[in-house]
């Protein structure tokens, strides 16, 4: 089987320190939702950072479209279309709503095109054409979490990565969050989602990854992966019941 | 009241040349988190091409301004490919660099004391020892005008930031390397353009600095710390907050020197940076505590 | 899609687990620094045979930063926070041996504890105010207080200001003149060495090497950072005030341009990275590499200029190349000798 991002056996770590990632594999298929969920230090974080080329990849491969991305900076495996939201949303704080949307274009060079998108984004999300000359530092967390997704829109990229979109927000603005993504999904967009929260993750999920030790344990039905009892055991606290 | 005057003066005319020396030491922080403690040394080499320029030539330390700026740039350049660029996915970064560019600050100081002496200099073209009178009080012309052209630098460094198509992604990657570099951004050849900006900041405030102060290389140690509060106070990172803290420390440390003492003058710096650092480490404009 | 149970991933993560704390060396040597503790002690013995004056204070130097180092490593190996700025506690260590000596004529060796203490105290109550930022900062930090430091006791005229004070010296023959001095510091680095060890592998030592590797999961595991920390920074300003407190009387002045110099703060530091921070016969080594390599380009090049510039390119050059120094790079290979394993 071939997917639309295929990573195989991937070998990964910080600078020269020990591997984080030990043979981990994942496969994404395109329009659907993937969650990834396994313990602290699993190397979820890193799986993302290694995919889109901030980190170096010791082994194995990571190929879009049949393409490998080995050695691809991350500006470059953006052009290709994969984009990465890190953790802590990354934002720029000092910029307003509407620059941090135009940082969010700065790989388009036709000036036009890019205000073009950006309205069609402020369309979509009222909110942030309401606050364009805010400073995004000063919005509220579900605000600063809905211009970094809106952000990446922009770009209508083929696979948005989130990095634990859900951190440190309140239950309500993190079913906002949900809800964005699902319009993401609707477009067309393919997600691949990280979560510490692996019960809520997977719920949203059609697709459910199970990374731990570096190295990935399950791949399969978000559903299915809910009922798995071992699941249950290790990472949901021993309820499986979904 | 003349002599509140007069102080208040001679402080500000020296804010000018400090706001100046800070700003390069600024803007790398900023962009690339790292603290460079070489920045003074390089300073040092500036202040020596105007020296040699001068005295061989007679050429105006202000018309060699740019051709120091240039030199040390491109110093920048090698140094960023040479030294820092490997540094950058390093764990330990931040301390790592610290410590790097004290290393470097010493092979600066080796270098320049090596080929010039540790003879005290400073270059003198006329006005740097004249003086407009107003009244009672005077100005001096050497201070003034460097004060108003490190203004003038400072204030284009700023427009440049803030309009120009290479600004965005500079700013951007300082808010927030990481985003910057996940939107698509090169924050490596971002990270060399400023530090290659910075380095050159260095020569240009050197060659003012060589007909506003004596020096000689190991000089530079006080001026890391006196560069350091200014930055500090500012807000690490902050340019503006960086020439408004070079403007509030040097006139307080003038009025320290005339109603103290001239020893303690250079001390204001110092204890300056320590409270700073204590009660407020994130400084003026600093958005958080990015140094603690 | 693989096959795996519950509890085959536990064990898995308890072998890992295990595999990471399990990395300790079992071959350690106590001999050899015992050895060549007992050959310091028998050198002098080599003036019966003919003026080795020069060896003796070449010793006697490499032993008084062996103290420094080994003190600076207690607070920049151990907990993680490097200080540019110990050379302060030198220079108290040595102004109020020197201070005493000189009024009251009680010799710097007996008071060199006295003077560490004072250097501890002043360093405990200074830790209190700089240790509460990190990184950089503190690095920054470490530096105004020399530069503070040097202004205060250049206009300090109870201690001489610039010009400083003259000790008198002692009234042995000239061979026998260093050795009171020598022993005093062979002592002493023997004390340091010996203290490190055992403040390393002590329930205090791990809660400071817990600092360094993660201060906020140290403290949340509840360490009492601030005090260990702390307490750290006073140690280690006790090791270097006590050798300043008997180079004074062995140079015979005490003089602000001598004892505040940042080359020497600069030395502490590089014979620590250069070495290995953090173990034990790290800052022994670098010690010896950097007092012989001094010794050779002052001897051969003269010029103090040319070793700033030359102690700034090892520096460089081990921080780029090998930041985990002699000990720590040959012990991540695998490859440390066993006469080196002081841990």
């Amino acid at each position: 089987m071939s997917g639309l991002l295929e990573v195989t056996d991937l070998v990964a770590g910080y600078g020269n320190g020990p591997a984080i990632l030990n043979g981990a594999r994942l496969s994404v298929r395109p329009g659907e939702v993937h969650c990834v969920i396994g313990p602290n230090g699993a190397g979820k974080s890193t799986l993302l950072k290694a995919i889109v080329g901030m980190l170096p990849i010791r082994a194995g491969d990571v190929r879009f479209k049949g393409e490998s991305l080995k050695g691809l900076r991350p500006d470059q495996a953006l052009r290709r279309g994969i984009c990465l939201v890190p953790q802590e949303r990354a934002l720029f704080p000092a910029m307003t709503v509407r620059e941090n949307l135009r940082m969010g274009g700065y790989s388009i060079p036709d000036k036009a095109e890019l205000e073009r998108r950006i309205d069609g984004i402020e369309e979509r999300f009222p909110i942030l054409r309401e606050r364009r000359g805010q400073r995004a530092g000063t919005l509220s967390g579900g605000q600063q979490q809905t211009l970094a997704m809106a952000r990446t829109m922009i770009l209508k990229p083929e696979i948005v990565m989130f990095d634990e979109p859900s951190l440190g927000l309140a239950p309500k603005v993190v079913a906002e969050v949900f809800g964005i993504m699902k319009l993401m999904a609707a477009e067309g967009i393919t997600i691949v989602l990280v979560e510490q929260n692996a019960l809520m993750g997977l719920k949203h999920a059609d697709r459910g990854i199970v990374l731990d030790l570096g190295k990935t344990l399950l791949e399969a039905p978000a559903d299915e992966v809910l009922r798995d009892p071992r699941i249950g055991e290790l990472y949901l606290g021993g309820r499986s019941e979904a | 009241m003349a002599d509140i005057v007069q102080t208040a003066i001679l402080g500000l005319a020296l804010g000018g040349v400090y706001a100046l020396m800070g700003a390069g030491l600024s803007l790398v922080f900023g962009v690339m988190r790292i603290v460079n403690l070489a920045h003074p040394s390089l300073i040092m080499a500036g202040a020596y091409i105007a020296y040699w320029a001068f005295r061989l030539a007679g050429v105006d330390p202000l018309l060699i301004l740019p051709v120091a700026a240039a030199i040390l740039a491109g110093t920048g350049v090698l140094l960023y490919k040479l030294v820092f660029e490997r540094e950058a996915r390093s764990a330990k970064y931040s301390e790592m660099t610290v410590l790097l560019t004290f290393a470097l600050a010493m092979v600066m100081e080796g270098l320049l004391g090596t080929v010039f002496t540790n003879t005290q200099r400073v270059t003198s073209p006329d006005y740097a020892t004249d003086a407009f009178f107003i009244a009672d009080v005077f100005i001096p012309k050497g201070q003034l005008y460097a004060g108003m052209v490190s203004l003038g630098i400072i204030s284009a460094l700023a427009l440049f930031l803030k309009h120009s198509r290479f600004g965005y992604p500079i700013r951007a990657t300082t808010q927030n390397r990481e985003a910057a570099e996940l939107l698509g951004v090169n924050v490596n050849l971002v990270s060399l353009a400023s530090f290659a900006i910075g380095v050159g900041l260095a020569g240009a405030a050197g060659a003012l600095v060589s007909f506003v102060f004596s020096f000689f290389p190991s000089k530079h140690w006080e001026w890391i710390v006196i560069l350091m509060s200014l930055v500090v106070l500012g807000g690490m990172g902050s340019i503006f907050g960086t020439v408004l803290a070079a403007f509030i420390l040097s006139v307080l440390a003038a009025f320290v020197g005339f109603y103290v003492g001239a020893v303690w003058s250079t001390l204001t710096f110092f204890v300056a940076l320590f409270v700073v650092l204590l009660v407020r480490p994130q400084g003026l404009f600093g958005e958080k505590p990015e140094l603690a | 899609m693989a096959e795996f149970g519950a509890s085959e991933v536990v064990a898995a993560r308890r072998a890992r687990d295990s595999g990471l704390a399990g990395t300790v060396d079992k071959t350690r040597s106590a001999w050899f620094p015992l050895t060549l503790l007992a050959a310091l002690l028998l050198l002098p013995a080599l003036q019966f045979a003919g003026n080795y004056n020069y060896l003796i204070h070449l010793t006697l130097f490499t032993a008084m930063y062996v103290v420094m180092a080994s003190g600076w490593n207690i607070l920049g190996g151990f907990t993680g926070y490097i200080s540019l700025g110990h050379i302060v506690f030198f220079a108290i260590g040595g102004y109020f041996a020197g201070m005493v000596f000189a009024r009251m004529g009680i010799s710097t060796i007996v008071l060199a504890p006295f003077a560490g203490l004072l250097a501890g105290l002043v360093g405990y109550m200074i830790g209190l105010i700089t240790l509460r930022v990190r990184g950089p900062s503190f690095i920054i930090s470490s530096l105004a207080l020399v530069m503070i430091a040097r202004i205060l006791f250049e206009n300090w005229h109870f201690v001489g200001g610039a010009a400083g004070v003259a000790l008198p010296a002692n009234d042995l023959p000239a061979e026998w003149a260093k050795l009171p001095y020598y022993y005093a510091f062979v002592a002493m680095a023997a004390f340091a060495t010996w203290a490190s060890y055992r403040i390393k592998h002590s329930k205090f030592g791990l809660g400071l090497r817990a600092i360094s590797k993660d201060e906020i999961k140290a403290e949340s595991a509840g360490i009492d950072t601030r005090f260990h920390k702390v307490l750290a920074f006073a140690i280690s300003a006790f090791f270097v005030g006590m050798a300043g407190a008997v180079w004074g009387e062995y140079l015979t002045y005490i003089r602000p341009n001598i004892f505040l110099v940042v080359l020497m703060s600069v030395n502490m530091v590089l014979m620590c990275i250069l070495g290995g921070k953090g173990t034990i016969a790290g800052p022994a080594l670098g010690t010896v590499l950097i007092v012989a390599f001094n010794e050779i380009f002052v001897a051969t090049l003269g010029a103090s200029e040319i070793n700033v510039l030359a102690t700034g390119i090892i520096m460089m050059v081990s921080l780029m190349f090998y930041p985990l120094g002699i000990v720590g790079t040959l012990a991540r290979r695998g490859k440390l000798p066993r006469i080196l394993n002081w841990d």
